[in-house]
């Protein structure tokens, strides 16, 4: 079993079961897949070199949607202009958080600077918001009928296995989010 | 937002404080947009309070009482100031995978306002690689 992250002299440190990395590792590649940007063969290689990307949409997938939302409420018309300039950045600073974190599951024992920390707290952010779309949680209801599924015993269909896997990747973010807020104390 | 799983209500003391911005006395009308922070069933109470803290600098007490308006009332004004400053918060939030707009401030926000941090103090630099 995984252990909880804590906050210690070592900085932030967590231990996890080969089966349970290399669970997170392949929840990883899943989100860094849905979160490359499409290449264009008409892409003018300078707005790419600056991240300017003319020919983004608004995304279709609801969960790549949830990733990368628009900047405004009710235009639609603007928040397309704001990710023309922006997504592209946008996906690398996701894709970077995620690949960091996937380099620290080589080892059992996971020993997280500040940044490291900050790294695993995006990307499983990011997972956990890609397998919320996936089981469909739409509300606070939602979420908690789905935090009742704990016993892997019971896992019978993909979506009890789903909501297994959100609630470890839930449990395991907590455990950091509260190693990381200690870490603010003791630098406070 | 979704409450801690495993650990429980967050039992952290409320020992960080005067990291807060020191631009509080900014005006009003100079800074004409808004940072929106919407509530959403996944994200974590603790993790949305963390990145308030540690990327707009924002205490632990205002962070969370910032958190808990998200949490409620469904969004709250977390930062303002010019188009291109709170849209570059804006960013940053969707890289911790917030849920952010911007929006233009109006007269009458009424009491949620009152909550929100000024940016383009400390907000600024801690969170460039958000």
């Amino acid at each position: 079993m995984a252990k909880a992250f804590k906050y210690g002299l070592k900085g932030i440190t967590g231990f996890l079961e080969p089966a349970e990395r290399e669970l997170l590792r392949s929840l990883i590649d899943d989100v860094i897949s849905m979160l490359q940007p499409a290449e264009h063969t008409s892409q003018d290689p300078l707005a790419a070199l600056i991240g300017l990307d003319m020919d983004v949409q608004e995304p279709t997938d609801r969960a790549v949607k949830r990733l990368l939302p628009n900047v405004m409420k009710n235009d639609d018309g603007a928040s397309l202009e704001f990710r023309q300039l922006t997504e592209r950045s946008l996906r690398e600073t996701k894709i970077g958080a995620l690949r960091a974190a996937a380099l620290d599951l080589d080892r059992d024992e996971v020993v997280l600077t500040a940044e490291g920390a900050r790294f695993w707290s995006m990307a499983l952010n990011d997972v956990r918001l890609v397998l919320a779309e996936r089981l469909d949680i739409r509300d606070e209801e939602d979420a908690e009928h789905v935090h009742l599924m704990q016993d892997w015993s019971q896992a019978e269909d993909v979506e009890s296995y789903l909501a297994l896997v959100y609630n470890f990747t839930t449990w395991l973010q907590e455990s950091l989010v509260q190693a990381m807020l200690q870490s603010l104390d003791s630098r406070a | 937002m979704t409450l801690s799983v495993a650990l429980g209500p967050d039992t952290q003391e409320g020992t960080r404080t005067g990291t807060e911005a020191s631009t509080d006395s900014l005006t009003a009308p100079d800074i004409p947009w808004n940072l929106v922070i919407w509530n959403d069933p996944v994200n974590l109470m603790s993790y949305v309070s963390y990145v308030f803290q540690s990327y707009f600098g924002y205490s632990e007490s205002k962070a969370n009482k910032l958190m808990m308006e998200v949490h409620k009332k469904g969004r709250s004004i977390v930062a303002h100031g010019s188009k291109e400053q709170v849209e570059r918060h804006a960013v940053a939030m969707h890289g911790f995978g917030l849920w952010a707009t911007v929006e233009k401030a109006t007269g009458g926000n009424g009491g949620n306002s009152k909550n929100a941090g000024k940016s383009g103090g400390s907000g600024q630099g801690k969170g460039k690689r958000g």
